[in-house]
């Protein structure tokens, strides 16, 4: 989720829940009604900051946008998340036979 | 710091609840627009559009209150919540509610006020600054003058001498104070005012004594090293009580002269509010004056010069830092150079025990605790009394939150089949017994500073009449604090039942009639609270009637003299002036004025009158024996007295005379001794004529005893004990020792304190003809008291009867809440039972069948409870026994029948009274006028 806002910059609730089944290409059909507990979390937290603002069909919409914290966190997340995802690729990367 | 973030923004969420909810819907609402609106572009018709989002967007109510989860503080929510409920609840079942209610307040009411005694009497400090700092000298308590060079185990009062050597020859104390250990009665007049004297207790300090404890005037200036010198112009510092009760915050008070004992002295100020001496007691000092200044006030037998005459106690405040064992060593060495300084003036003895001779340091900063000694007994019982009512309490609440959760049965299960969890049931439960233990906590506390007060009452009126302030007992933090604990600690352990039993509610319940209920779950946790609270009744109760037992014995044990129809008038020569060489005639007019007052049959003076709280001590030598050694016991106590005492006290003279008009100060010397001292020292001989003498060796031929008298309760210590060594002398003969310091020391036990006024049988004394009759005398010469020798002789079991009161009202407390308790679960089983009472009866029961089953049922939860309580009641017995009547331990074939038991017992008491402390002190070889 952060990621969609650090790429697209402020969206509305609608918009993050739209990007996030475009780019799990549909296989993510979660609720869209969870993504709120999970936005005000983050907002708690001080990673995201929301506004009223003017949608792109004239309406009123609450835009959230990543703040300079969540900008850390995301980077401190993603290599985390690089070097998990690292590690368990070497784990299925090994043969049997390397292990000789 | 992320979690924290979270807290806060939840908390101020949680305050600005309304705002968010309305976000949330706009935003819920946006969505679901633009979401139909793409669906509508895709070629939906509007309403299937709508559908189709609202299905995508999922279960609205879901995410409201997953999103509330997020947002504020759900613990508090459904805290505020259960809370509501729980006030909804108990508003629609008044009666309960307000028994429980009542129930707690008495029960932490009375667990709160003694632990308010407890907390001033045993935790608090003084009212001075950084008390961590202060240590005092000695442990033990030594009142109020010691003679010799022999303190037993520990030197604890000190000479105005030794104080100085201690003071110059120590490192490592900041300050080092003395102060006089003790007070004594001052006759106080404003110079120049109409008022009459009053004698009110006054005490010495050394001119750092304020210095040293951090204390600032309220008003003008404290005393200063510069008063205490001789020759310095006297001074005296009033208490604020003093000054706001008889002067009424008088600024002119300041500054202006006041008569002490007939001395001029100029009052510089007034100390804290706060602030009651160093000693914790019932009549604190109104007056401070320097130790200079002391034989001004005491003109003749004053303390101050002798080195042997020990009189002060001693506290410093040492250096920040600065360790105590090493200060300790130090002034150890310095008191064995000050005792072989004086190695000429000892006796055999004290050269012999010097090499024992020490000290301790001890912490301070609570002041000189010998209230706390005496005290802490009987607090300690009455916490533990209070603690077992507390808990019967708890039960019976318990006992009722039970059978009311049964009531509730069929709603609670409703609820579950509902959804509701079983935590969250707990937790209802959990909140209504603590809010009713928060709501009788609160009325607690009224109740205990009621009960606080009465206490104080009975157990320290001042006999001075002004109102002592030394115990505050207001409503403090800690006190808060305990009661809150209390409270919630009561809340969860009588709610934690009823709680368990909501959360294992059958949901199936609901579907079936209530009366139906196969479940028996509960009834037996409910017999279990009653067996327990039948069984802590029948401790209390036991406890109190042998307290009360023990306490009959004491007042009704043989004193060996008449109360009735005797009252003793209190005075003191030495307040209105008197020199020793005026008393004999001052006694004989009071004797003739008293004489005349209608009604009295005879009068008689004395130094100090049975169970009045004093007495002299001194070690005895008997003619032609050996001095006795280093560790032999040869202390007696006596008085001096006038002609015609015994007979007016109405103690018999078993043998020879008693004191007469013919013990003149030209005639020989005589004493006249108690049964106990013919035991003691002339066992076996024929106590008549033989001779004996007091103080030294060189004096053992001072008086000849010229009579017996049957043993009388003296001393206001030692009343489990048998009646020590006692002997009369005439006040008319002064006694010259070999050692001149005894010589004067024998001064002061010319002053007599007590008269004793007997009336003839059907006559009552006149209270006004009293002081009609001193004034005539002098008036000067002011009556600091007048009581009943009945009203003496109980007085000494003020904390006796105090105790044995409460125990008993606790007693028939906690009897009262088990009966209740019984009455409610017998009342709701029979109730649970009609179905089945009814088909036995249409099989043929009676009734007498159907009363007898249900009692059956009662009397066995009884029976259980009195068969469980036996051991426990016989641990208490044992308790008792041994720490409040100092017995043997209760033997357990009596205990069934403690009164009996208890009644039979001889004459003893327990706990020891007032300043008994010194009673160790009286044992050795004590030489010297000693007062003890």
């Amino acid at each position: 989720m952060l990621k969609t806002l650090d790429v697209l910059g402020a969206l509305h609730g609608y918009g993050i829940a739209r990007r996030i089944e475009q780019i799990s290409g549909d296989l993510l059909t979660l609720n869209q009604g969870t993504l709120y507990p999970v936005l005000l979390k983050l907002e708690q937290e001080g990673s995201i900051a929301s506004d009223w603002g003017a949608s792109e069909n004239n309406r009123k919409a609450r835009f959230y946008r990543l703040t300079k914290d969540g900008r850390k966190q995301l980077q401190a997340e993603t290599r985390d998340w690089e070097q998990t995802a690292a590690i368990i690729e070497r784990f299925f990367a090994v043969k049997a036979e390397d292990l000789k | 710091m992320r979690p924290v973030r979270r807290f806060w923004s939840r908390l101020s969420a949680w305050v600005w609840r309304r705002r968010n909810e309305d976000r949330l819907r706009a935003e819920v609402e946006e969505h679901l627009a633009m979401q139909t609106a793409e669906y509508i572009r895709d070629g939906l018709t509007p309403v299937e559009a709508r559908r189709q989002a609202v299905l995508k967007f999922g279960a609205v109510e879901a995410l409201k209150e997953d999103y509330r989860d997020q947002r504020g503080l759900p613990v508090m929510e459904t805290l505020i919540q259960d809370t509501r409920q729980a006030i909804r609840r108990l508003r629609k079942s008044p009666a309960f509610t307000i028994t429980t209610v009542a129930t707690l307040a008495l029960g932490i009411g009375a667990t709160t006020s003694i632990f308010t005694l407890v907390h001033a009497v045993i935790f608090k400090s003084l009212a001075v600054a950084k008390p961590s700092e202060l240590y005092r000298v000695g442990k033990e308590t030594h009142c109020c003058v010691w003679g010799g060079y022999n303190q037993g185990d520990e030197f604890s009062i000190f000479s105005y001498d030794l104080y100085k050597h201690l003071r110059d020859n120590t490192k490592g104390f900041r300050e080092l104070a003395a102060f006089q250990a003790g007070s004594w009665l001052i006759g106080v007049r404003r110079v120049g005012g109409t008022q009459v004297a009053q004698s009110l207790p006054g005490e010495f300090v050394s001119g750092n004594y304020f210095g040293m404890l951090g204390i600032q005037a309220q008003v003008g200036r404290t005393i200063s090293t510069a008063d205490d010198q001789s020759g310095a112009t006297p001074v005296a510092l009033m208490s604020y009580r003093l000054w706001t009760q008889k002067y009424n915050a008088d600024f002119a008070v300041i500054g202006s002269v006041f008569s002490l004992n007939g001395k001029p002295f100029i009052i510089v100020g007034v100390t804290p509010a706060a602030f009651f001496g160093e000693t914790l007691r019932s009549n604190p000092p109104d007056l401070f004056m320097p130790i200079a200044t002391e034989p001004l006030i005491h003109s003749d037998g004053s303390l101050l010069r002798p080195p042997s005459t020990h009189w002060l106690d001693i506290i410093g405040r040492i250096e920040p830092g600065a360790n105590a064992a090493s200060i300790e060593a130090q002034m150890r060495v310095a008191l064995k150079q000050w005792l072989r300084s004086h190695w000429g003036d000892m006796d055999e003895n004290a050269r012999l025990n010097l090499p024992q001779q020490t000290l301790y340091l001890s912490p301070g900063g609570a002041g000189i605790t010998s209230m706390r000694e005496a005290f802490e007994h009987w607090l300690q019982i009455l916490m533990m009394v209070s603690g077992v009512v507390l808990l019967i309490v708890c039960a019976n609440v318990a006992n009722l939150m039970l059978v009311r959760g049964i009531e509730r049965r069929q709603q609670t299960s409703l609820s579950v089949a509902l959804g509701a969890r079983p935590g969250r049931m707990v937790r209802q439960a959990l909140t209504e017994s603590v809010l009713l233990s928060l709501v009788g906590g609160t009325l607690g506390l009224l109740v205990a500073s009621g009960v606080t007060s009465l206490i104080l009452h009975f157990a320290f009126t001042n006999e001075a009449g002004v109102t002592s302030g030394a115990l505050t007992t207001s409503i403090s933090a800690p006190i808060l604090a305990f009661a809150f604990a209390v409270s919630l600690i009561t809340g969860i352990a009588f709610g934690i039942a009823p709680a368990w039993m909501a959360a294992r509610v059958d949901p199936i319940e609901a579907l079936r009639g209530a009366k139906r209920s196969t479940s028996r779950s509960g009834s037996l946790a409910r017999k279990a609270l009653v067996v327990m609270q039948a069984a802590l009744s029948l401790v209390l109760l036991s406890a109190s009637g042998l307290l009360t037992a023990a306490l009959t014995n004491l007042e009704s044990q043989d004193f060996g003299f008449e109360h009735e129809g005797r009252t003793v008038a209190n005075i003191d020569p030495q307040l209105a002036g008197y020199k020793a060489s005026q008393l004999s005639s001052l006694y004989q007019r009071i004797r003739e004025s008293f004489t005349g007052i209608p009604g009295v049959s005879s009068v008689a003076l004395c130094g100090y009158s049975p169970l009045s709280g004093d007495s002299w001590n001194d070690g005895i030598y008997v003619d032609g024996r050996p001095a006795p050694g280093p560790k032999d016991d040869n202390s007696s106590s006596f008085v001096r007295l006038t002609p015609g005492f015994l007979d007016t006290l109405g103690s018999p003279v078993l043998k020879g005379r008693g004191i007469t008009e013919e013990d003149t100060s030209g005639s020989t010397h005589v004493a006249v001794v108690n049964e106990a001292f013919v035991k003691k020292f002339l066992k076996g001989e024929d106590p008549i004529g033989k001779r004996v003498g007091r103080s030294e060796i060189g004096a053992s031929r001072q008086y000849e005893i010229v009579g017996v008298v049957k043993d009388v309760r003296y001393l206001t210590y030692n009343l489990d004990k048998p009646v020590g060594a006692f002997f009369y002398m005439p006040e008319a003969q002064y006694d010259t020792f070999p050692n001149r310091a005894f010589t004067e020391g024998d001064v002061r036990s010319h002053f007599l304190h007590d008269i004793v006024i007997r009336m003839r049988p059907g006559a009552v004394l006149n209270v006004a003809d009293v002081r009609r009759a001193l004034a005539a005398v002098d008036p000067n010469l002011p009556v600091i008291s007048i009581r009943t020798m009945r009203e003496q002789v109980s007085a000494q079991f003020t904390q006796q009867r105090l105790l044995a009161r409460l125990t008993s009202f606790f007693g028939i407390l906690s009897l009262v809440l088990a009966s209740i308790g019984l009455y409610g679960v017998t009342a709701y089983n029979a109730g649970r039972r009609v179905n089945e009472i009814g088909v036995r009866m249409a099989l043929g029961a009676g009734q007498r069948q159907v009363i007898a089953l249900v009692l059956r049922g009662a009397l066995g939860l009884v029976l259980l409870g009195l068969f469980v309580g036996v051991p426990m009641t016989l641990a208490a017995g044992r308790f008792l026994g041994s720490q409040v009547v100092r017995d043997e331990p209760l033997q357990p074939e009596s205990q069934l029948v403690v009164r009996d038991r208890a009644g039979s017992r001889g004459g003893y008491v327990g706990v020891h009274s007032g300043v008994a402390r010194q009673s160790h002190f009286a044992l050795g070889s004590a030489q010297g006028g000693v007062r003890t």
